[in-house]
């Protein structure tokens, strides 16, 4: 198990079997966002060194860039990272996906829906909206 | 007279949309790394380094005072590997030239678009994902986020879209060995590889468009359907 994320939330992702990143809320400079984009990579690449599932969490604005170009091209990016690094670990039934979630989200709803999402045979590559703001918008 | 300004100018799909640009009229700024760009005529060309502030400040010191009617980012590269044995470089270099390079220099160039002006982004339908891409979809995927917060950010002035091509026929795919394209083209529904003058009609099209921003345009003959 290895989490990255605000501290409040680790406690409730306690138990957890797989690896979580947690995107960071970057500003719009270029050097924060590479970064940010450099520690997801070096965090999914140990986690795929491991074959341990991994789940993104973002925020759903970001990934319709309602915050900001910094915090949009960290979710979007990893998005899609996620789902070419599902094709890369189907095989092995390894599953990458991506939570996005809501201001106010309560973190115990956020872990469980984690857990799931962290579970071989279940879905993969898939992005999990939580809330209904993105209801009727972009399809990311 | 209109001005644009493409990057990766010297590569297949940059040179079309150069050629497709100056047909209709526009002064093209043709940017690239390349020193092929001596190749391209009837446009300006500056031979830079998109990753570097010099190589961002000396587009913007060919721009002057003028008025950037589109900015097309289209420089990048791929360097392809299996996550697991992906090395630091090769996603630095990546992200940097994909993404980096391509958010600073419409940050550097927006001051110089005024309402109606409009940027078009080349990300890739690898923004959907695909295999040995951890890379290159990030970086992709990442243009697709900044397209989106540039549509929201600068409207209603200049309006932001990003277009997705899957095989087209460039130096790169035809450098893919006979078999793999093959099979890789069996799997698209229109049954053959996109040529860079579709995608550069797409770009004109793009920013001729008035009431559209914000959009990612997926330009693969149907390949993500199959």
């Amino acid at each position: 198990m290895t989490i990255r994320a605000p501290q409040d939330v680790i406690e409730d992702m306690a138990g957890i079997h797989g690896s979580v990143f947690w995107a960071a809320d970057v500003s719009d400079g270029w050097d924060d966002v590479r970064t940010e984009l450099v520690a997801a990579f070096e965090f999914s690449r140990a986690a795929a060194k491991a074959g341990e599932p991994l789940v993104f969490v973002v925020r759903t604005d970001d990934l319709l860039g309602r915050r900001g170009a910094g915090r949009a091209m960290v979710a979007t990016g990893l998005l899609s990272a996620a789902r070419s690094l599902a094709l890369e670990t189907t095989k092995a039934n390894v599953p990458i996906n991506v939570l996005a979630v809501e201001e106010g989200t309560a973190s115990s709803s956020v872990a469980l829906w984690v857990n799931q999402l962290l579970i071989q045979g279940g879905p993969t590559g898939e992005l999990v909206r939580m809330g209904a703001s993105h209801i009727g918008k972009a399809l990311p | 007279m209109s001005l644009s300004v493409v990057t990766g100018a010297a590569g297949g799909i940059g040179r079309s949309i150069c050629a497709r640009l100056c047909d209709r009229g526009d002064e093209v700024i043709a940017v690239d790394l390349s020193d092929r760009l001596a190749d391209l005529e009837g446009v300006t060309p500056v031979q830079v380094d998109l990753n570097t502030d010099a190589g961002i400040e000396q587009v913007a010191a060919a721009v002057g005072s003028s008025t950037i009617r589109l900015l097309v980012n289209n420089a990048g590269i791929t360097r392809d590997a299996r996550l697991v044995n992906l090395n630091d470089e090769d996603f630095a270099s990546v992200i940097e030239i994909n993404l980096g390079a391509a958010y600073r220099l419409s940050r550097r160039l927006i001051p110089s678009m005024r309402a109606g002006s409009s940027i078009v982004s080349l990300a890739s339908r690898a923004y959907l994902g695909n295999f040995g891409q951890f890379n290159y979809s990030m970086s992709k995927g990442g243009i697709v986020g900044m397209t989106r917060a540039f549509a929201i950010e600068l409207a209603p002035g200049i309006r932001a879209n990003a277009i997705a091509p899957g095989l087209i026929e460039t130096e790169m795919a035809l450098g893919i060995p006979d078999e793999v394209r093959e099979k890789m083209i069996s799997a698209i529904p229109l049954d053959r590889m996109g040529r860079p003058d579709e995608v550069a009609d797409l770009v004109a099209f793009l920013s001729e468009s008035s009431y559209i921003t914000g959009e990612v345009v997926v330009i693969g003959g149907g390949r993500s359907l199959t």
